[in-house]
């Protein structure tokens, strides 16, 4: 599935702020537990002092002391003194869990205790003293909640940002896009991009100018070398044409000049159609031609067909036509015209002679049929100066042009060999 | 008869001007734009032969200096361009023929032929050569009065033997001639050889001499008076 960049860019940035925020969860908890312990040892400590001092104030008997003390074990649950002949080696700090004696229903709590030395009336005692700490599961359940909260409204707030970045921030980036799009090279008309303040579009925008205005220059001198090629190349062609046939009209010539000379026009007539054709070739390939034209395609098959009507009887083909009148096309017209020729000026030189062929026109497509031995290879069929035939006094290029004519103009060219039959078809 | 050479190929010129001065027409030839448009003030042409890219100017701006004065010099575009733009141009500003580069000496005659006579008799557009009698208009042939059917392919390979009465045909080039359009993948001499020989046959059935004669065993000439 594609993505717009952001909107990739999100994702991964949700992905690594949850892995950051459950990671805090836990170290959030070990903190607070730590601090939470530490300031209830400090608790104990302190509680422990003043129990020792309550007690060496009150300057009481021994007998009322150990009184005393058990009156006070009594109403201190969570603390108590006991006698001790020996002074402990050193303090203990504990947590355990256990029955909250203060509470009013069955709940097992968590204790901080600590258990340190005391004298009174300079006899040894041990007090236990234990403070209620908060349960871990607790703990974690509420950093855990108040995190979701926090990350919830981290995700939230990325994803208002990036809405409102992607249609202020990528704003230049999509007119560019825009006028890209909307781009055509023979067109000639010059993209302006719009300005702005951000470094990476500048520079996009300025290398697409440049590649553009690159691209512009190259079509141009492109359509400039077709041009001059065709003057350049047609001048001398037309100067040894005009000579060659000086040449014939003198009157010392001897015929096997003669035939030397009609060998050379012959070269000559041939390697200016194949001038011709590349000519227009280059120029259908540099979309040179206006095709949105409305023409009538069946009066120009019609046209075609009269004007080549000789060279079918000729060969003795017999022709048979099926042509729809007012085929409308856009198209542009002279091309449309040289791609009936081509196609039937094809079909009349490789059709055998007394065979037939068969010219089908209807609203969706123009369809040229002859008989013929076996399949020709389609891959080759429209390459240029790929001959199919022994027969290679044609410029080679006939078809390519079609080709070309059809892809100009959007429409497709098909080749099959059915029932001995050789059929292209243009989808109109 | 005058003709105007506008081309800046001198090769081409010469070929052309000396071709054509065979056929008795005077000719001139102007190089640049400059020259062609000095000639075309002071004189009148029957037929000018006009180059449209010229190094000094375009040759289209000559047809309309030409239109805008009214005259009726007949014009024949030749052009390596081979643009569609130009030769629809070109027949809009008033030219009467567009030819494109390269074409056979033969080719070009044949079609000044056609313009000096359309020209010069206007309605009256009738070619005599002895016994045989062209409309050029109604495209009809008559022979010792009698009319004569041809085919829209003899008519046409007649009226190219009678605009280059006495000279060399060679088979290709009448191939070329004859396949027009087409010329691009028709390439059959066997062709020529077969409408020369119906028109020899249509010719010589209705009393007409044997004009058509074979020369260097595949070439053709028109051999009559001019």
């Amino acid at each position: 599935m594609k993505k717009n960049l952001l909107q990739k860019s999100l994702k991964q940035l949700t992905v690594f702020a949850f892995i950051v925020f459950a990671l805090s969860i836990p170290s959030y908890f070990l903190l607070v537990d730590w601090i939470w312990l530490k300031e209830l040892d400090e608790n104990n400590h302190l509680t422990a002092e003043r129990i020792e001092n309550e007690f060496n104030e009150q300057h009481i008997s021994e007998e009322k002391l150990a009184e005393s003390i058990t009156f006070w074990n009594e109403i201190q649950p969570v603390s108590k003194i006991e006698s001790a002949r020996q002074p402990l080696s050193q303090d203990s700090l504990y947590t355990i869990r256990r029955q909250n004696t203060y509470a009013k229903k069955e709940a097992i709590d968590r204790f901080r205790g600590l258990k340190t030395n005391i004298r009174i009336n300079n006899r040894n005692y041990v007090l236990v003293v234990e403070t209620n700490v908060e349960e871990t599961e607790e703990t974690v359940a509420y950093i855990a909640l108040v995190t979701l909260g926090f990350f919830l409204i981290l995700v939230i707030g990325f994803w208002i940002l990036n809405r409102r970045l992607s249609q202020k921030l990528w704003r230049p980036f999509r007119d560019t896009l825009q006028q890209l799009k909307s781009f055509q090279l023979h067109s000639q008309e010059k993209i302006r991009f719009q300005e702005t303040d951000i470094i990476e579009f500048t520079e996009l925008n300025a290398t697409l100018d440049k590649l553009l205005q690159h691209n512009i220059a190259t079509y141009q001198s492109q359509k400039e070398f077709t041009e001059n090629a065709s003057h350049e190349l047609q001048t001398p062609l037309a100067v040894l044409k005009n000579q060659l046939d000086l040449l014939l009209q003198s009157a010392d010539l001897t015929e096997k000049q003669y035939h030397i000379a009609e060998a050379m026009n012959k070269a000559l007539i041939r390697s200016s159609r194949i001038n011709k054709n590349l000519l227009l070739l280059a120029k259908i390939e540099n979309s040179q031609f206006d095709h949105s034209t409305l023409i009538r395609f069946d009066n120009l098959v019609l046209h075609s067909v009269d004007a080549l009507q000789a060279h079918f009887k000729e060969k003795n083909i017999s022709l048979h036509t099926d042509i729809q009148q007012e085929v409308e096309v856009k198209a542009n017209a002279g091309l449309a015209e040289v791609l009936i020729n081509n196609l039937i000026v094809n079909a009349i030189r490789h059709t055998a002679p007394g065979c037939d062929c068969t010219i089908v026109l209807s609203a969706t497509g123009f369809e040229l049929s002859n008989s013929g031995q076996k399949a020709l290879d389609p891959d080759l069929l429209f390459k240029r100066f790929s001959r199919m035939s022994a027969d290679n006094s044609g410029s080679g290029l006939g078809l390519s042009i079609v080709w070309e004519i059809c892809r100009l103009h959007h429409w497709s060219i098909k080749y099959k060999f059915e029932n001995k039959q050789h059929i292209f078809s243009v989808q109109l | 008869m005058k003709i105007l050479v506008i081309e800046d190929e001198k090769e081409l010129a010469k070929s052309i001007v000396e071709y054509l001065a065979e056929e008795q027409y005077l000719c001139e030839v102007a190089a640049t734009f400059r020259e062609a448009m000095d000639k075309i003030d002071i004189f009148n042409y029957d037929c000018i032969l006009l180059d449209i890219t010229l190094p000094d100017g375009n040759g289209l701006k000559i047809l309309e200096e030409l239109k805008n004065d009214n005259k009726q010099d007949g014009v024949i575009i030749i052009s390596a361009k081979h643009a569609l733009d130009d030769k629809i141009k070109g027949l809009q500003l008033g030219a009467d023929d567009y030819l494109t580069k390269p074409f056979h000496l033969s080719e070009l005659t044949a079609r000044i032929y056609s313009i000096i006579r359309r020209k010069q008799f206007n309605n009256a557009n009738i070619i005599k050569q002895e016994e045989l009698e062209i409309d050029l208009l109604a495209k009809t042939v008559t022979v010792n009065n009698a009319v004569l059917n041809l085919t829209k392919k003899e008519f046409d390979l007649l009226i190219y033997f009678i605009g280059n009465k006495n000279r060399v045909l060679s088979k290709s080039t009448l191939a070329e001639h004859l396949s027009g359009d087409f010329a691009d993948m028709l390439d059959n001499h066997d062709f020529v050889y077969a409408h020369v020989k119906n028109l020899k046959k249509k010719l010589s059935d209705a009393g007409c001499a044997p004009y058509i004669k074979t020369i260097y065993g595949t070439g053709y000439i028109w051999k009559g008076k001019g």
